[in-house]
Parts: structure tokens; sequence; C-alpha cells
């Protein structure tokens, strides 16, 4: 066989490394996509006090610190069997909203912007946030800072800093806000819907308008017909910070829902020789390996994901555009009578940006919320401490923190299943697939398969890194290419 | 999120307290804040040690988050580990930020990041006062991804130098931090 690798040079930032090996036609027979592992967390945490693990986790990942404050909050609160106060849990929610926005923002603009604002054809030299800025200007290019400042601005007051939070403990918060920053944060709330509804028009000029992109969005390029799970409240609607896991089938038929704590039942983890990291799959399923349809048990958890297993959304601008979105991209019911699925990877660009909206508008019904400014925003914990588990969705799939302790509330033993985890497999799938449309016969078309599998693997916004900074500042990409003898016949290389 | 005062230095120690050689900036910061006299290691400290003012903080973040935080200031010194794997362990570096390589300019640094210096061109072409050219003191570890608060021995023994490296790059060298003159400059 032969043998393509995408790798790391420097280790600071983490790194992809992509092997693709090819058959005696100089066809694409198996590719082997590897992301490092971020090795001794549990080690380190066991032995701390859990009410440290808001804080300390924060500092697994640079990318959504605020997610990981929250999933061991919330695992927290259920390791001393505590409920939070209404007003805490809506002060959580606010925070997460707030980065929710910041967040989903900064991967439309900055990162997808680069394949979709200035085109996934454009010159290198283009395909970045500056040639996003050229493309759309200088003054939605300030729009996007100001609106990255207004998500910090909504973090630094609810969780005491602008990164890095650190104000959710077991039982709650540890403070309250001001009818002075609740006002602020209605205000925000307000310019983040306009912010949300520009976007998505500029997504239609741009994208919808565009035969070429329409193509691509309904094309079978990037698509796989899996199985998609996310968090969702008693309407069966997303919801980020608290509610059921469901998990609905390729066909539209929901496979069903389970708590949070629930998730060793549903989740089990495929083992494969060549990397570290394991393949969760659907447990009721099974595993048959890095293949797609009902049969299949991989599953997504993205932005697209929470959309396929929704019925709604749970906010009035962002149903509009979630009828809008399946109406567009999937007409047809599903036949289970839900709404139709949407598989092309690439929708999740859009799916992202109704995320982005529901953000924006939940942001603005927290912040009205008589309760928001209740001084009661903690539960002191009284039961022993044993052991709990604590969901949310991370804007890059679901998040679940799950800690045990002693009776003196040290922990004994941590397991975190973290977003880009749940898509390994179907990352895995795509980047075949890109290398399957740029090879054959024993002719590799460099550009298009590195542009293509950076595109497949951006829509995922996989987190591949847990150093939470770089210099000298890229994440280099290696495709090595091996021939049917197994020798090296090529490698790319890439900073993307 | 107040801008700062005309004037001021900005030094801001980078990287993951908790990835063991990644969170020597931090280390060095400290060194400073203990010099400087700031009395709040958990947040940003600030003091006046002349007529120019500086400030002293950590991040775990890089590209925009970074561009955002050193608006508004006039000059900044960034304290981090680099992995070239030109010079041993523990090797002090003082560079500008224009002396690194910046494959990520004109791309993407990582899949959710631009680059610092893409970031700072994007900063000001939208307005933003941003330091003309940030100092980076760089400490070379050989950097692995395992979770830890220890540093290796070498890069420990590199903190006292790059903080006398800090301070002399802030006009206020002290005698008895570190050897005087950086490993490598």
């Amino acid at each position: 066989m032969q043998r393509i690798t995408i790798d790391p040079i420097t280790r600071l930032e983490g790194h992809g490394k992509i092997e693709i090996f090819l058959d005696e036609h100089g066809d694409v027979a198996n590719t082997y996509f590897q992301i490092p592992e971020l090795r001794g967390f549990e080690r380190f945490c066991v032995g701390r006090p859990v009410e440290e693990m808001p804080v300390l986790t924060n500092r697994i990942c640079g990318v959504c610190p605020e997610a990981h404050h929250m999933a061991a909050a919330k695992a927290a609160d259920a390791v001393y069997h505590v409920t939070p106060p209404r007003p805490a849990r809506l002060l959580r929610e606010l925070l997460y909203s707030g980065f929710y926005f910041t967040d989903h923002t900064t991967h439309f603009y900055a990162l997808g912007g680069p394949d979709f604002i200035v085109g996934p054809d454009a010159p290198v030299s283009e395909r970045s946030i500056l040639g996003v800025v050229r493309k759309v200007g200088l003054e939605i290019g300030g729009r996007v800072i100001q609106a990255r400042r207004s998500g910090h601005r909504v973090i630094e007051i609810i969780g005491g800093r602008g990164v890095h939070p650190v104000t959710a403990v077991p039982g709650g918060m540890t403070k309250s806000i001001t009818e002075a920053e609740r006002a602020e944060i209605e205000e925000i709330g307000r310019w983040a819907i306009e912010f949300a509804q520009g976007s998505l028009q500029l997504f239609d000029q741009i994208v919808l308008n565009d035969p070429a992109y329409r193509d691509l969005l309904t094309g079978e390029a990037y698509t796989d017909r899996t199985y998609y799970m996310g968090l969702v409240d008693d309407g069966q609607r997303p919801n980020f910070y608290d509610g059921r896991v469901r998990v609905v089938a390729p066909d539209g038929e929901p496979l069903g829902s389970y708590e949070p704590a629930e998730y060793t039942d549903w989740i089990a983890e495929h083992v494969e020789p060549w990397t570290y990291l394991k393949f969760p799959y659907l447990k009721r399923v099974g595993w048959k390996g890095f293949v797609d349809g009902k049969e299949s048990g991989v599953y997504v958890a993205s932005p697209l994901a929470r959309l396929n297993v929704a019925d709604g959304m749970a906010t009035p601008l962002a149903q509009a555009e979630f009828e809008r979105f399946f109406a567009t991209l999937a007409p047809e019911p599903s036949a289970s009578g839900r709404h139709g699925m949407v598989h092309n990877r690439l929708a999740t660009h859009w799916a992202r940006l109704i995320e982005l909206l529901y953000a924006a508008e939940r942001m603005l019904e927290l912040a009205r919320d008589p309760e928001i400014t209740s001084d009661d925003v903690r539960t002191v914990p009284t039961e022993k401490p044993t052991e709990g588990v604590g969901t949310v969705e991370a804007p890059r799939g679901t998040l679940t923190h799950h800690y045990w302790t002693d009776e003196r509330g040290l922990l004994t033993r941590v397991n975190l299943v973290v977003g880009t985890t749940n898509n390994y497999a179907p990352i895995s799938m795509s980047v075949r697939r890109a290398a399957q449309s740029f090879i054959r016969s024993g002719t590799v078309v460099t550009d298009g398969l590195l542009n293509r599998v950076e595109m497949a693997f951006r829509s995922y916004d996989p987190c591949f890194g847990c150093a939470t900074h770089s210099l000298p500042g890229q994440m280099p990409l290696e495709v090595t290419i091996h021939d049917a003898d197994g020798a090296i016949v090529d490698v790319l290389r890439q900073y993307c | 999120m107040s801008e700062p005062p005309a004037g001021t230095t900005l030094v801001l120690g980078l990287g993951n307290p908790i990835l063991g050689d990644d969170g020597v900036g931090w280390r060095v910061v400290e060194e400073i804040e203990a010099v400087l006299g700031a009395s709040t290691p958990a947040s940003p400290g600030a003091c006046d040690p002349g007529p120019d003012r500086v400030e002293v903080d950590r991040l775990s973040l890089g590209g925009l988050r970074l561009m955002e935080r050193l608006i508004g200031y006039e000059r900044a010194i960034l304290v981090d580990a680099i992995a070239t794997g030109e010079a041993p362990p523990g090797t002090v570096r003082c560079l500008r930020l224009d002396d690194l390589p910046d494959r990520g300019r004109d791309r993407l640094a990582s899949a959710h990041d631009s680059s610092l210096g893409a970031a700072l061109v994007l900063g000001r072409a939208l307005g933003a006062q941003l330091p003309v050219a940030p100092w980076i003191v760089a400490v070379e570890a050989d950097l692995d991804v395992e979770v830890t608060d220890q540093l290796s021995p070498a890069v420990a023994g590199a903190v006292p130098r790059a903080a006398a490296e800090v301070l002399r790059l802030l006009g206020l060298e002290t005698a008895g931090m570190g050897k005087g003159s950086a490993d490598g400059a």
C-alpha cells in the first residue's frame, strides 16, 4: 500500500497528523487522522478538592474555558447532591450565552470566513480573517471585534473575569449582579440580536445566493449520514446549559434521550491501534467501522447535530431561521414525520449562525428575567460528596465531566468526554472523503487536497490542542502519502 | 475593560500554568510582581515604579484575544515559552514579534484563532491603538502535552534570567536578579 502524512512541527499548539495509504492502483485505501491526547490530567486532579475543578478545568483548553467551567460546576453540584437556586442557574446560562455569542462569532468570521466569505478557491494570501475584512469591509470588521468585546463583557460581569471565569461553585454562584450590570447586559443583548441577524443576512448574500456555494452545501462531497446528538429542553429544543441528551438517527427518527448521568449506558468507546484517542459510538447501535448509515453507531455532536436533533428553537427569531434552514436544505419531511435531516457538514456554518441568533435572544431574555438580580445565588452543600456528572453543550459538541470523590470531597477519579472526542470518527470519515476526491490513480491534487481536508475538519471546529496559546503561532498540518508498499511518495505541509 | 493611562507598559505572562514548561511565562511575571511590589498575584497587578506605569497580568490565550488585551498600551512585553529546538531548554531570548516566523500571518494560526501577527494587523486596520513592536522574552522549552504545574529543572532555572531580561527592558535593572544578560540573546 502507498502512504500520504498531515504533521506537526511544534507541539505548542497541538497538531493534526494525517496518513494516507494508497492501493496498487494509486487510489485511497485508507486514511489515519491522529490528534494528540492531553496526558496526565486525571492524575493531576486526583487528590484535589472537587470545588477546584471549575477553575482548574478552565485550563484544559484555551478555546472553550467557559464550557469546562460550566460542566465542572454542574458535576460538582451533582457530587454534593445540591441544586443551585434558580437565579444562579439563570446567571450561569446568561454567562454561557455571552460565551456562545463570542465563540460562534469568532468561528464564522475568523475561521469559517476564509472558506465561505472569501471563498474556497481564493488564493492562500486571502484565506484569513484579514482577507475576510478586505471582503466585507472595515465596518463589519469593527462590529466583529465589538461582538467579541460584548460577549467578553458579559462573561466578565458574571464570571468575574473576561476569560477563565471563576464564579461558578458547587451549589451556585459566588456573586449576584447589580441592576446597573443587568441593564448593561440587556443593552448588549439587544445589540447582539441585530449583529446575529446581520450575520445571517451576510450568509444569505455571499453563500446562499451564490450557485457554486449552494452546490457545495447541497452536494455529496461533504455528506455523511450519521446519528446526531445534542442537549434539549422539555420541548425538544436546543439548550446549551442544561437538559436531556437526545439522539436522532440519520433518517430523522429519534433513538431516544437520556439524563447526562446515564451517559455510560449510551456511549461506548472503540479503540484503534494507531491512535491514543478513543472513538465514542452509540452502544445501542454498535461499532461498524468508519461508515455512515443507520446501522453504524457513529454520531456527530455539533451545531448541525443540535439542529438535527431539535424539533424547534426556544426563541422566535431563531425559530424562523430554523424553519428556513430545513426548508432550504432538506425540504422533504423525514420518515418519522419530523423535519428533514441535513447531513452536509458545510451546513454546520449556517447552523452555527442560527445558534448565534438564539444565544443573542436568550441573553436578552435572561437579562430581563425578574429574578436575574436576586441575591439568592447559592445553596450551600450540606450532604456528603460522592459522585457526579455534569453536561453542557460546548460550541463544538456535548461536553461531559464525571467526578468521583471521597467523603471529604477529594477527587479519586475523573473522566471527561470533550466535544471534539465525540466527533473523532466522523472527522476521520470526512478526511477520508477529501482524500478520495483529490487522489485518483496516483495523481494528487495538492492544493485541493489540503484545502478540502481543512474545510472538512474546520466545519466541526475541532479542538486539537490543549496548550492554550502558541508561539510562533501556527498549527502545521502535514499529510504523508504512502504507496502500496508503504514507501513515502509525498509529504504535503500546510500552516493552517 | 477601561483604557489604560497613556504611557503604560503591559508585561504579560503567557501560557498554561498546568501544562509544565508552557507555564514559565506566569512564573516569570510572578518575579516581576515581587520586584515591583504588586501584591495581587491572582489578578492584574499595577504599580508605579517611576514616570512610566507598568501593569502586569497573565493570559492563557493567543491570537485575537491577546491582541484585544494589548489594546490601548504603548508598549508590551510578552513572556512565554518557545519551542524552536534550536537551543537547549532554558535558553532565554529577547525577541521582537517580527523576529518570529509568522507563517500564520496570511493563514489561520490554528483551527481556532489567528496568529498574533495577523491579529495585530487586523486590530490596527480597525483603528485600535496597539503597541508598535511588542517585545517577547522567550524561554526555550522542550514542550510535551503533559499536565503538571511543575517546571522542568532547566526551565525553572531560567526564570530569574528571564525576569532580569524583562526588568532590563523596563529600564529597571536590579542587582541580584539573574546573571545580568540573557543566554543566547
